[in-house]
């Protein structure tokens, strides 16, 4: 037991994150809808020198081909934004439906499930992206979406399948259950808005995730290719430049950090208004 | 089929020894010092036959083997294990007398039929050597006695001695070179660390000068900035290549390191397929090279090193001549021969580019610039080896990035196979006539003309030439500074005391 003292302050660091969370993917969506009607420069405009250092013209210095490299990471958070949300969407509709039915599935088609989500999970999410993208013709965003998608889904589908399962064994279920109540309706009605709180929590998480890993990839070279402003590209180009022109690699170092750092914090304090737990201590 | 390394691909074999940068004052170095060479090429095997890729060629010819003839540090072609030779009144008979008293590593004498043997290795149906088809013209080689080669032609071959300094002089009881070495080299392999390292020593049996140093180690490097903090740490002496000039900010100005600004044979080609449309169109090549500001292109890369050419031909090689001018820097005529060509609206075009520096932010340049005649550049990122099959194997793409870094390779252009596909009759005579030219000066002419008609044509885009970056400490002087090739001789390097 907590007492009343204790409760009052953890409910303020934890509105504490929430907010400074949701102030910083604030700004990264304020930002990414920006620039789909304005940027500094056209991000492919070769408008200034080559690796010229921070101005009043140029916020962030420009590459080596003389590119605005503010305009560039604004454009990164667009990508940013655009593959979490985007991965995590097709991470839930394959995670979620693949839990919901090895919840609901005879035995020895869960415990198939399970072992497959299991092998699954024990690869790394960028090593599974990777030879997703490998096994696709060419690179695109879209690609690099799908690939961390398909990644993310083992995840959820575990988390998915757990959660439903307790739920399925309330009394409120075998109720449903006897007095007819369809599959369908069940999933719908009973399961998914209670396991709802958990997994958009983990969704959260999975956002940041999916931030990082796209990164990985860009880095490598398998993600969104050029002129894709990708952070994880703009830090690859940025290496060999390093000590000449330092900001190239801090700059979306920076942005990086603090979407995802953003997120996490955001996600922690959804989980304090979420988790049924705090609601009881409260 | 590892003609490449994962780096720079259109790998040279080669050989030779050379002339070197300019050398410390006699005794005040040591001579048993030890030199180590920091390098990003580190060789698949030690066959340059198997596919080793460059790195064999910068640690071992000259070093530790020796070919008939070497390709100098300042691109002459000498006389090495040849102590003279003659050719016949029809160029079809080669006679080549061998230094006397030349041995191998292993003690055995080199013989006429060493020299056999080691041609017939390139040659060979297994040979994966990228000079195998420049030697091609050879129908037989005879060894009447123990010191005379003879080789037989099928047509006269002007760039013969050319083409065999290429050729290592192995042993021919040798067995398994891909994992030992058996040459006639001033160094022996003593130690080679896979995936790290590769120690050569002095060879005190030496038949010709004796190195100034004792010792040789080349360590090899994935990543180009641990590679410069080695040389920051004192942990290697000298660089053999750097590819960028920013990493240079932390050597220049600072006494403690020296650094040589060379010629190089590495040129950066936008590659058309010259087979398909729309690039079978003089027209449309001529107006995107007058779409690329080559000058602004080459700083964004090199910053102020390097060097812009017209042509595939670098100021190395006998008949350059400049052609820069001859597609110079101007949109506005980029899109009347666009016009011209029947693509007044442009044209859209898939550009196939391999994944690592310079490629992907040439691509990009050169996306933003033909945007500004309306042609439209989809980037497509492909790994060296995906560039090996789709490209050059299978021909199938639109236009590619590369490097070339081959000493004379204008010869491409005669082979209408070539992944290029580029096919002008007028060119491939004059090539071909070049190589049976009775003599060098013929050579020279029919190539220089080559030269200009390709470029006329814009057979490829050639973007700029890389300068050769060569960093050390102080202390250590002697390398050469040419790289031509990739060889890196190391038998006149020179530590201070």
């Amino acid at each position: 037991m907590t007492s009343l003292d204790q409760t009052v302050s953890l409910r303020r660091d934890h509105s504490l994150s929430l907010w400074v969370g949701a102030f910083l993917v604030g700004l990264h969506v304020v930002i990414a809808l920006l620039t789909l009607v304005w940027t500094p420069y056209d991000p492919t405009a070769m408008s200034g020198g080559r690796l010229e250092p921070p101005s009043l013209a140029h916020w962030a210095g420009t590459d080596r081909l003389g590119r605005d490299f503010f305009t560039q990471i604004m454009i990164g958070s667009r990508i940013a934004l655009i593959v979490g949300v985007g991965a995590v969407a097709i991470g839930a509709a394959i995670g979620v439906t693949l839990g919901i039915v090895a919840a609901f599935a005879t035995k020895l088609l869960d415990d198939a499930l399970a072992a497959t989500l299991d092998i699954l999970i024990a690869f790394p999410t960028l090593l599974l992206a990777m030879l997703v993208v490998a096994a696709s013709d060419t690179a695109s965003l879209g690609t690099a979406i799908l690939a961390l998608g398909i990644a993310l889904s083992a995840i959820v589908a575990r988390l998915t399948r757990i959660l439903a399962k307790r739920v399925l064994l309330m009394d409120y279920i075998t109720a449903a259950r006897t007095s007819g109540t369809s599959w369908f309706a069940i999933v719908f009605v009973h399961v998914l808005p209670n396991i709802w709180p958990t997994l958009s929590v983990n969704f959260a998480l999975q956002f940041g995730l999916a931030v990082i890993a796209e990164a990985s990839l860009s880095y490598l070279g398998l993600g969104a290719p050029p002129p894709n402003a990708s952070w994880g590209r703009l830090l690859q180009e940025a290496q060999g430049t390093v000590y000449t022109a330092p900001i190239g690699a801090i700059a979306p170092g920076i942005a990086l950090v603090s979407l995802v750092i953003g997120v996490n914090l955001l996600a922690d304090g959804l989980r304090d208004i979420a988790d049924p737990t705090r609601r009881v201590s409260r | 089929m590892q003609l490449f390394n994962s780096r720079a691909l259109l790998v040279a074999a080669l050989l030779g020894s050379a002339a070197i940068a300019p050398a410390a004052l006699a005794q005040d170095f040591d001579p048993n010092a030890t030199i180590r060479i920091g390098s990003l090429y580190e060789p698949q095997n030690l066959d340059n036959t198997a596919g080793a890729g460059q790195g064999i060629n910068e640690a071992f010819n000259g070093n530790v083997y020796e070919a008939l003839f070497q390709l100098t540090d300042a691109g002459t072609v000498e006389p090495k294990l040849v102590e003279s030779y003659e050719a016949s009144e029809d160029g079809l008979t080669y006679t080549f007398k061998l230094k006397p008293g030349v041995t191998f590593h292993s003690g055995d004498p080199l013989t006429a039929a060493d020299v056999k043997y080691s041609i017939e290795r390139v040659t060979a149906e297994a040979s994966k050597s990228s000079r195998k088809r420049s030697l091609s013209t050879i129908t037989g080689i005879e060894t009447p006695d123990d010191q005379t080669v003879v080789i037989k032609l099928s047509a006269r071959s002007i760039s013969l001695p050319y083409n065999l300094s290429y050729v290592w002089i192995v042993n021919d009881k040798a067995t398994d070179i891909t994992a030992t070495e058996d040459g006639t080299g001033p160094y022996t392999l003593s130690e080679w660390r896979r995936g790290s390292a590769l120690a050569l020593a002095r060879n005190d049996k030496y038949w010709g000068t004796a190195p100034t140093n004792g010792e040789v180690i080349y360590t090899y490097f994935t990543d180009a900035t641990a590679l410069n903090n080695a040389l920051l740490t004192n942990a290697v002496d000298v660089v053999t290549s750097v590819q960028s000039p920013d990493s240079l900010a932390q050597f220049t100005g600072n006494p403690a390191y020296t650094v040589t600004e060379g010629a190089s044979t590495t040129k950066e080609i936008l590659a058309y397929n010259d087979r398909v449309a729309p690039f079978d169109n003089v027209k449309v090549r001529k107006a995107l090279a007058r779409a690329t500001d080559k000058a602004k292109l080459l700083n964004s890369i090199w910053g102020d090193y390097g060097t812009l050419i017209g042509s595939i031909v670098p100021p190395t090689d006998p008949w350059y001549v400049d052609l820069t001018g001859v597609d110079p820097y101007d949109v506005e005529s980029a899109k009347a021969l666009l016009a011209e060509a029947g693509y007044a609206d442009g044209f859209e075009f898939t550009l196939d580019t391999p994944d690592y520096d310079p490629h992907p932010i040439v691509a990009q340049f050169l996306q933003a610039e033909y945007a500004k005649v309306g042609v439209k550049v989809n980037i497509n990122i492909i790994t060296a080896n995906e560039w090996y099959t789709k490209i050059y194997q299978e021909k199938n793409f639109q236009a590619t990035l590369q490097e070339h870094v081959n000493h004379r390779d204008i010869v491409f252009y005669g082979n209408p196979d070539f992944y290029w596909g580029y096919n002008n009759p007028e060119v491939v005579k004059l090539i071909a006539d070049a190589e049976a030219a009775p003599t060098e000066a013929d050579q020279v002419a029919k190539l220089t003309e080559a030269n200009k008609i390709i470029a006329e044509d814009a057979a490829s885009n050639w973007l700029y030439l890389y300068p050769q970056i060569v960093v050390s400490a102080a202390n250590v002087t002697g390398y050469p500074v040419n790289g031509l090739n990739s060889q890196f001789f190391a038998y006149g390097i020179k530590k201070a005391q």
